[in-house]
């Protein structure tokens, strides 16, 4: 029982990156490997604030949404002038540096949280408490995935209406003829910023979720390993429609569980998993580029 | 003096992986990423001919073999059927990230995750006035140049390398000649991948390797590819070169903890100022496209 709420506690997690990480690439048509990035830093921004000054998960969460919508200019700025590969080359350099920074800023001298040793670096943070939403404390496996699940469906209902409004439209103008949109008075820089802003504090969320559930960070959740997996579930699952996103984290949670009944030895089934990962993304791009649910093919 | 020896012969496999790159780009417009997959596997390869008592030739012999077909493979099997569909450059580089992730995971099922080593004795050292050069570096330095200068010479003087550089710059035109542009493409893959498992080998043979390094050699690669301009031949490796230089540096001034962090500053404002890089002859406007 506990290892099913462990289980849904992470489609939660997943669902809310895949949501976001949809409206960027699916939705926007700019393929960002810097998502893991903001997802990192949502998970430190949570850890630190409630270990070193006790806040609640809500004003710590909103502080990490803030400074990861912030830091995401660096992504959607690079947008106005980048397109295609090379759009994915400046967002694997943002990705880079604040990877580097979660890593490097560390002193094994000051204590953790001060300004000298902010991530204690490689060493990572341990012992991050459960949160507490006004004063009450969620500590239960179930309490917590039921919280879990709430602010799950909370983002996908923002995503929904997002998609929906004629700000979403308007994404899907930008994507497939950026061009027609301007000529038609559209202001597609705004937008681009503002899609890439909405979707890093999304998943800045996720993050503070993952750091608050597992307990424990270190700098590799901001790895280019982590972003590539995020944009394969994203892919896998569906590209720039609604249901796209809950078949990718479905996707990734049920994938390791099917290979339970393959009985692998322990040490290759991860390295099994990612491989079975890697095949998806060639035979989907081959015969279905729009991915299993999903609407748009990738440009 | 040290640091900038050291920072030409670590640029030296740089430049080398990224013409590699470049020898898959410029033909076919890929962002062959699938090369990472070939550069884990070869050192495994060779190690594991060495261990079953063969010889040095042998084992890279067979490794370069199956780099090349890997290469070869990629395409046939990956992006020549996505191409007749007219599959988009996004399509493309999903798929050759894919190959690279079952490559690289399949190295590391049949060898393990563990960092090897092709060496057992301790590395031999030359000293020139105030520099020291190990034996490693020495090879890394001469296959490195080799295969710069011989490949170099392959692509403008052979009649393969003029077909490829008429692929390079007008596909369409190429095909209206009469010329079977597939099997050209392969020819790039094979070369591709060949050179990506030279690569491979040397930087091997100088530092270890294990499975999970493939994709960060190849980004730099693709670093310098942008740095040096990615329209040219020369372009790579001369941006290979400035990169092992400012890496050296990066090191020996700050640490080697800043290291990607100073090349991938490098790489943004290279594709904000000078998207062309240093020796792209495109303009500005082209080069976004």
């Amino acid at each position: 029982m506990n290892y099913l709420l462990h289980l849904v506690i992470y489609f939660d997690i997943y669902l809310i990156i895949a949501l976001s990480l949809n409206l960027i690439v699916g939705y926007t048509g700019m393929l960002s490997l810097a998502h893991a990035a903001f997802y990192a830093i949502g998970a430190y921004a949570y850890a630190l604030l409630s270990i070193n000054l006790g806040w609640g998960f809500v004003p710590s969460v909103a502080v990490g949404a803030a400074i990861a919508a912030i830091l995401s200019l660096t992504v959607s700025l690079p947008a106005w002038r980048l397109k295609g590969d090379f759009f994915v080359l400046a967002t694997l350099a943002v990705q880079a540096l604040i990877y580097s920074v979660i890593y490097n800023w560390s002193d094994s001298e000051a204590p953790i949280g001060s300004l000298s040793n902010l991530t204690n670096g490689p060493f990572g943070i341990t012992a991050i408490s459960r949160p507490s939403i006004f004063g009450m404390k969620i500590s239960g496996q179930l309490s917590y995935c039921i919280f879990a699940s709430i602010v799950a469906a909370c983002v996908a209902f923002l995503s929904w209406r997002l998609q929906n409004s004629p700000w979403g439209q308007l994404l899907k103008a930008v994507r497939d003829d950026e061009l027609a949109a301007q000529g038609l008075g559209k202001n597609t820089r705004m937008i681009k910023v503002q899609v890439v802003a909405i979707a890093s504090a999304c998943v800045a969320v996720a993050g503070a979720l993952y750091a608050a559930h597992v307990r424990y960070l270190d700098p590799s959740i901001a790895n280019l390993d982590e972003s590539i997996l995020m944009i394969s579930m994203v892919i896998v699952g569906g590209l720039g429609n609604f249901r796209g996103p809950f078949v990718g984290a479905a996707v990734i949670v049920l994938l390791p569980e099917a290979l339970r009944f393959v009985a692998l030895p322990d040490a290759i089934a991860a390295n099994f998993r990612l491989l079975v990962y890697g095949l998806m993304l060639i035979l989907l791009m081959q015969f279905r580029p729009q991915g299993i649910a999903g609407e748009y093919k990738m440009e | 003096m040290q640091v900038l020896i050291n920072g030409v012969i670590s640029g030296m496999s740089i430049a080398l992986l990224a013409l590699a790159f470049q020898i898959v780009y410029l033909p076919t417009r890929v962002f062959f990423i699938g090369m990472a997959g070939i550069y884990s596997l070869c050192p495994f390869v060779v190690w594991s001919f060495l261990n079953a008592g063969m010889g040095w030739p042998v084992a890279i012999g067979v490794a370069l073999l199956l780099a090349t077909l890997v290469g070869f493979l990629c395409e046939v099997l990956v992006h020549r059927p996505m191409e007749s569909k007219k599959a988009s450059s996004g399509a493309h580089l999903i798929a050759s990230l894919g190959a690279s992730i079952v490559l690289v995971q399949i190295t590391a099922m049949i060898w393990g995750n563990e960092t090897k080593s092709l060496r057992t004795n301790l590395d031999s050292l030359t000293h020139i006035g105030s520099v020291t050069i190990t034996g490693a570096q020495w090879v890394t330095l001469g296959i490195g140049t080799g295969l710069i200068l011989s490949f170099w010479l392959a692509l403008m003087k052979s009649s393969l390398g003029l077909k490829l550089r008429a692929l390079a710059d007008n596909p369409i035109q190429f095909s209206l000649f009469g010329y079977y542009v597939p099997s050209y493409r392969a020819a790039s893959f094979a070369a591709g991948g060949f050179l990506a498992g030279a690569a491979a080998i040397g930087t091997a043979y100088d530092v270890g390797f294990d499975p999970h390094n493939g994709l960060h050699a190849v980004l730099l690669a693709v670093v310098a590819v942008i740095i040096g301009g990615r329209t040219t031949f020369v372009g790579p490796v001369l941006g290979g070169l400035l990169l092992g230089l400012v890496r050296a540096e990066v090191v020996w001034h700050l640490s080697a903890r800043w290291q990607e962090a100073f090349t991938f500053v490098l790489l943004a404002a290279v594709l904000l100022l000078l998207p062309q890089g240093l020796i792209g002859s495109k303009t500005r406007r082209e080069a976004m496209e």
